[in-house]
């Protein structure tokens, strides 16, 4: 057997091919132990010959990284529509001082969406920023929590891409590529690195609502079906058809499941190239423990009532207890082994998630009360509880927003919204062996473009693999004749050594 | 005949299929070595950035270094390479070098690597795709009498070779239950499986092949099939996931071409320039009535539909270049993929690494798709579109009163068809209604007042509404239209884009095919005069022509793949270098030879298959089979198969009774269940249809859209429809058992399943079991199973049994 991680990623010699199709198979089928278990129902040399091969290419199955890791599970906060980091992370006294007046011409020109920046207005940050922390941070009075944490942040303020609209932007910071079709970074990490949960999906998605590009921005892509993220709702219905049907209680189940199984075998005993028949078989016993296990990680009423506090679960504002709830719900996740977590806040309309087009302090001040609490006391507690060296954190969301005034606007009321910016916003990372309290990279003058360290979305991919002991240049699938990798063509991993340092 | 990369070697007991080099005679010299055993790779393709073609190449070397160090052949990459005693063994696969060509490159190198120049250059091995098929002569056999047509003879003359005997005939059920859902895509009717296996006549299932052949279930599992390959969807995808109101006729067409058994050539041709070949379809007048012959060239046309149903992002193409980059480059990629089996896209933005596609062979055939674009076209006559325009007054005034009813609101997007856009623009002023209304309408922010909210009745509403309606009853429909391909006002240049990229303009280039593919003649366009575009027209008589070595190769594989589960090649859409090479080459050139002498006749390709003995082999494997060809590469066996996700759905609608077979039309949504609804992010935007009847329709006539597929299908892997799927992923996981253990579809369709076995059957728990066996799978239970089933029975519910059932393996898996 060879010990390549990822046995796919090489030209296919004679050895690999003789096995292609039943390694597609096993591939394809995220069974884990439930396989295992399986295969010792069926007593022959076959079976027995094929579990020694599932054993070894159980696509689930956790796999050492290739490369030293300093994480072993990520968090990504994804804050939809695009925060400000004019108004959140980046301050600029710039904008105040020209609030009104068209931007000086020795800043050029780019496109936004709705407006082009040489004939928007300057819009100044209504926000006040503070230092915080020993490192001394600035951050906005838009999270008075967060803000607290600053010292386990590094706060990097010269991120961008190609992407200005939501669709392009989205697909970019998630599966590295503008359009549908690639596997997400969840998946890519799923793919290279298994789960620790045989009974739950490795790669979770924790939604507020509707996402502007759909489902694909967590999928998997080209890769299998196995490692494609899955949809977890708080609550007794955690997973899709999880519930059994109405009526049926959970000894009807299992007495179903022992007859289908034994029916199974009647079938099974006629057929001897099975394995296909056999891990169908495993599939259904896993999803009987998935049934038991996914409620139990999703049934937030057992922790303490300090918790349940910290995380603002009793807060009056229903969106800000349900964020609280996703984070608490991403910290049981990645407690129980899960390996890749995604939190989303917004909902993906325009007026309800960070997509500030109209009055972008307003929407900015709503989001930031739904928000923050949840993501203080995510790194909060995570920290307490030793978790925060092997997670690692991210915050951020398709882009910034522009310096201007969105669609034309004069900066009063309704028109005071900032258009996208994909040239130049803020993204945080923490835990995980990332140092924190720093700050690297610099936006211009303005906020508009990144100046100095700017990293490339590939670039901030590479690194964050990294940490996870995963060489983004080795991570490769091939698909439809060509190695493909989260970071396309690109990505510059020097990142690494300035958040380790 | 000779094949160069393939050939079967055996080790370790075990038959692999892997690459062969040609043999090298005693004296050739190592240039003629690197020309005969490297350069298919590492000539043209520049794999790993090696060319051996010259000799500064090999002293420049790839991404690994040099490949000589002249004098050195100790220290050169290549001699180790070659003798395979290093980490890097050539060729990756397959034979390697004999050891007197390995001694022939050792004495040349260590002789300083002379390079003969005046010898004549190094031609390239042809890769065997890009040859054309030649007729292969049938194989002699030992075993005579198990060949029932040429196919059997290729199949048996390798199993022979190999000391493999095939799988005996499978039996009569199993066989109708294969075939039933190889041509229509589900199970056979359990009363016609009785009778199929009672005929006792010779050509028993030959009337069965040739039944099913004829029905239109037939065309629907087809052009499924298709319309996975051109990446059919309804909605463009990306954020506005814009719907298109006409995507359906294109799918319309797609099934009917299959039934009509269209000639494949023909097929290729109207989708892809039936407006240029067909051309008696642009001009529309006429009276009452199309002329017929209007009728069938409209109808062509439709099939370049395709053209207009990819994924497309029109939220950032905001400028015409870039908009026509994009537009181009999906037609560019799905004719490479669909007609041609190549990855022509990732020659966008550079040479393919791999196979000799040029960037500039890329935006080349990219440009016989510029002066192309979309446009929705009446298809009726003058006179039906007549009786609606004279109506535009009055749809106006409808369009009006509807929106000030809606209270002015901004909309999203236009409704879709043609009859959205300018009465929409004239509406305020043309209603005249009161001020409160004719304020809403001009509100530019759509807050509607809550007087003007659909809730609050005010009378002055209701009287508009009344006013609505009687309006309404008296406007026409509007005339029926299709979105096919058009020409521009003028035809724009084709530059090679610098990595993809619209503003990175390039070398101006005109449109040519492949030079890599015997590229045919050049294409001639009028300099003055009219101008008719016949871009298109010139790429699809080439790609039709007989010197086309892919079209008819490609096709035939995947026919085969639609009936064994793999095809002879199992990277159906990819028959380049980093494609598989073919388990049976002779065989995919015999058929390919067949197809076109058969007139390009799928259906008779179909019947060719099905009539052999190797279609009709046990899916239990030998042991020697399974033992010598686990993967079964030789066909010792069928290939057992697993549904996909629209066979699925569709079989336990029809195990309960329910499918409804109504055929055609408009997409249909279905409403989702509570818990699938908070995935869509809109979900105003997944409107089901009023009439729950249409909820049990065939899935190829359900709705796609990009933006979220209906979770069922997702779970058993639908595809994405970003890019040609030629082959569905057969996944394992936990969700679809969860799926059709708990679903409520599962749960309803168990329902209704046991209300048909307790209407057929009674009370009587044993002809309920022996009656859901025989709907389910066409066979009576056997003892153990009704003893299972009747133990279960007794404790449990009929529809639960039911139930159970959908979750039985030998329900989605056909042997």
């Amino acid at each position: 057997m060879s010990t390549n991680p990822f046995p796919y990623s090489d030209r296919p010699d004679p050895a690999e091919l003789k096995n292609a199709s039943r390694r597609r198979f096993l591939r394809q089928s995220g069974l884990g132990i439930g396989w295992l278990a399986a295969m010792d129902l069926f007593n022959s040399d076959l079976t027995r010959s094929m579990a020694a091969e599932v054993a070894l290419v159980n696509p689930l199955a956790p796999k050492k990284p290739p490369m030293p890791a300093t994480a072993k599970s990520v968090i990504s906060l994804f804050m939809q529509g695009g925060p400000s980091h004019v108004d959140t992370y980046d301050p600029k006294p710039m904008l105040a001082k020209l609030n009104g007046q068209h931007p000086p011409e020795s800043f050029g020109d780019v496109d936004f969406q709705d407006s082009k920046f040489r004939e928007s207005v300057i819009l100044g940050s209504r926000r006040t920023f503070k230092k915080y922390g020993e490192s001394g941070i600035e951050v906005s009075d838009l999270f008075p929590h967060t803000s607290k944490c600053v010292d386990d942040l590094a706060v990097i303020r010269s991120v961008y891409h190609e992407g200005f609209t939501h669709s392009q932007a989205q697909f970019l910071m998630n599966n590295g590529w503008p359009r549908i079709g690639r596997p997400s970074m969840g998946s890519w990490v799923l793919y290279g690195l298994g789960s620790e949960n045989a009974n739950m999906p490795g790669f979770v998605v924790l939604l507020q609502g509707g996402v502007r590009t759909g489902p694909a921005v967590y999928g998997q892509g080209f890769l299998p079906a196995v490692y494609q993220g899955t949809s977890l709702r708080n609550g007794p219905s955690p997973i899709l058809n999880l519930n059994r049907p109405a009526g049926m209680s959970k000894d009807e189940q299992r007495d179903m499941l022992d007859t289908l199984g034994k029916l199974n075998e009647e079938h099974l005993e006629e057929r001897n190239s099975n394995s296909e028949l056999a891990a169908r078989m495993a599939s259904y016993e896993l999803a009987f423990r998935m049934q038991m296990a996914a409620p139990e990680a999703t049934d937030l009423s057992k922790e303490s009532d300090a918790t349940k506090k910290l995380y603002g679960l009793d807060h009056p504002n229903p969106k800000t207890a349900s964020f609280g709830g996703r984070c608490l719900l991403a910290r049981r996740l990645v407690e129980r082994g899960v390996r890749f977590v995604q939190v989303w806040s917004g909902d993906g309309m325009n007026e309800t998630d960070w997509d500030g087009h109209k009055h972008c302090d307003q929407n900015h001040l709503d989001r930031a009360l739904e928000t923050d609490i949840g993501v203080a006391a995510l790194m909060t507690d995570l920290k307490a509880r030793g978790l925060l060296d092997s997670t690692l954190v991210t915050w951020g969301g398709e882009f910034g927003r522009s310096p201007t005034c969105d669609g034309g606007g004069n900066g009063a009321g309704d028109s005071s919204g900032r258009d996208h910016n994909p040239y130049g916003f803020t993204v945080w990372v923490a835990g995980g062996g990332v140092k924190g309290g720093k700050v690297i990279g610099t936006t211009d003058e303005l906020g508009l473009r990144a100046a100095e360290d700017p990293v490339h979305l590939h670039d901030l991919h590479a690194s964050l693999l990294a940490f996870l002991g995963l060489d983004h240049t080795k991570l490769t699938y091939r698909y439809l004749g060509r190695d493909f990798r989260l970071t396309d063509v690109g990505g510059k991993t020097d990142l690494v050594t300035k958040l380790k340092a | 005949m000779k094949y160069f990369p393939v050939g079967l070697i055996v080790c370790a007991g075990v038959v692999s299929i892997a690459a062969a080099p040609q043999p090298a005679s005693s004296n050739t010299s190592a240039q003629q070595i690197l020309a005969a055993n490297c350069s298919m790779c590492h000539g043209q393709a520049h794999m790993s950035n090696l060319d051996v073609r010259d000799r500064n190449s090999l002293l420049k070397g790839g991404i690994r270094g040099p490949a000589i160090i002249p004098g050195k052949s100790a220290d050169s990459l290549l001699f180790h390479a070659v003798k395979r005693d290093g980490e890097l063994k050539m060729p990756p696969s397959g034979k390697p070098l004999s050891a007197a060509d390995v001694e022939t490159i050792r004495k040349w190198i260590d002789s300083g690597a002379p390079w003969s120049a005046t010898a004549a250059p190094v031609q390239e091995a042809t890769w065997w795709s890009f040859k054309k098929p030649v007729r292969p002569a049938v194989p002699a056999v030992k075993d005579s009498s198990w060949v029932k047509n040429p196919i059997d003879a290729f199949v048996l003359a390798r199993l022979e070779k190999e000391g493999l005997r095939p799988s005996p005939e499978e039996n009569r059920r199993t066989l109708i239950r294969r075939a039933s859902f190889d041509l229509l895509g589900l199970p056979p009717d359990p009363k016609e499986v009785d009778v199929f296996v009672k005929d006792d006549s010779p050509d028993a299932w030959e009337k069965l092949v040739d039944r099913y052949l004829a029905s239109p279930r037939y065309g629907e599992r087809w052009g499924r099939y298709w319309l996975d390959l051109v990446r059919y969807a309804d909605t463009s995808g990306f954020e506005t996931d814009h719907f298109f109101p006409n995507a359906w006729r294109y799918r319309d067409y797609v099934i009917d071409s299959f039934s009509k058994d269209k000639p494949y050539t023909t097929f290729v041709q109207e989708q892809i320039a039936a407006d240029e070949i067909w051309p008696d379809n642009l001009e529309l007048e006429g009276g009452i009535h199309l002329p017929a012959k209007k009728q069938e060239d409209v109808t062509r046309r439709i099939g370049t539909g395709m053209y207009t149903v990819g994924s497309f992002p029109i939220e950032f193409t905001y400028y015409g270049d870039q908009w026509r980059a994009e537009w181009e480059s999906d037609a560019t990629d799905v004719t490479g993929a669909a007609f041609m089996g190549l990855t022509v896209g990732c020659a966008r933005c550079h040479d393919h690494k791999f196979d000799p596609i040029k960037q500039k062979d890329y935006y080349s055939l990219s440009a016989f798709f510029a002066g192309s674009e979309e446009r929705e076209i009446p298809i009726v006559s003058q006179f039906d579109i007549l009786t609606y325009t004279r109506s535009m007054p009055l749809i106006a005034q409808a369009e009006a009163m509807k929106h000030m009813l809606r209270g002015g609101g901004r909309g999203r997007r236009a409704a879709g068809g043609a009859n959205a856009g300018g009465a929409n623009a004239g509406g305020a002023n043309a209603g005249g209604g009161g001020d409160a209304t004719a304020r809403g309408a001009a509100d530019p922010q759509g807050e509607a007042p809550a007087a003007r909210t659909p809730g609050a009745m005010t009378p002055e509403r209701a009287a508009m509404f009344q006013k609505l309606g009687e309006l309404y009853a008296r406007l026409p429909d509007h005339y029926p239209t299709a979105n096919v391909l058009a020409h521009s006002e003028f035809m724009p240049e084709t530059h090679i884009l610098g990595k993809g990229d619209f503003k990175s303009v390039g070398a101006k280039v005109e449109p040519a095919f492949p030079s890599f593919l015997n590229p045919g003649p050049s294409i001639e366009e009028p300099k003055s005069g009219p101008f008719v575009p016949q871009r298109r027209k010139a790429l699809a008589l080439w790609l039709t022509s007989p010197d086309n070595p892919l079209l008819s190769r490609v096709m035939v594989n995947r026919i085969w793949q639609g009936h064994f589960g793999e095809g002879i090649v199992r990277t159906p859409n990819d028959f380049g270098r980093q494609g598989d090479p073919p388990t049976h080459p002779e065989l995919l050139d015999w058929l390919a030879t067949e197809f076109a002498s058969r007139g390009y006749s799928i259906k008779q390709m179909h019947k060719l298959i099905m009539m052999s003995n190797t279609y009709r082999e046990s899916s239990v494997a030998n042991p020697d089979g399974l033992k010598k060809d686990p993967e079964n590469f030789l066909l010792s066996r069928m290939n057992r198969q697993r549904l996909n996700a629209d066979e699925v759905r569709d079989t336990m609608l029809d195990v309960s009774g329910n499918l409804n077979l109504k055929m055609g039309g408009m997409g249909i949504i279905v409403p989702l269940t509570k818990e699938e609804i908070q995935a869509a992010r809109m979900p105003n935007l997944w409107p089901p249809n009023p009439d729950p009847r249409e909820y049990n329709r065939r899935t190829i006539y359900l709705q796609m859209k990009r933006s979220m597929t209906l979770p069922m299908l997702q779970t058993f892997d639908s595809p994405d429809t970003a890019l040609s799927c030629p082959r569905r992923d057969t996944s394992t996981v936990a969700p679809q058992a969860l799926t059709l253990m708990n679903s409520e579809f599962s749960v309803a369709q168990a329902d209704k399943f046991a209300d048909l076995v307790l209407k057929e059957s009674g009370n009587d728990p044993e002809a309920q079991v022996n009656d859901a066996w025989h709907r389910a799978f066409g066979r009576m239970p056997k003892d153990d199973e009704k003893k299972l089933a009747l133990d279960y029975l007794s404790r449990n519910s009929l529809p639960r049994l039911c139930l159970l059932i959908f979750n039985m393996n030998e329900f989605i898996y056909v042997d």
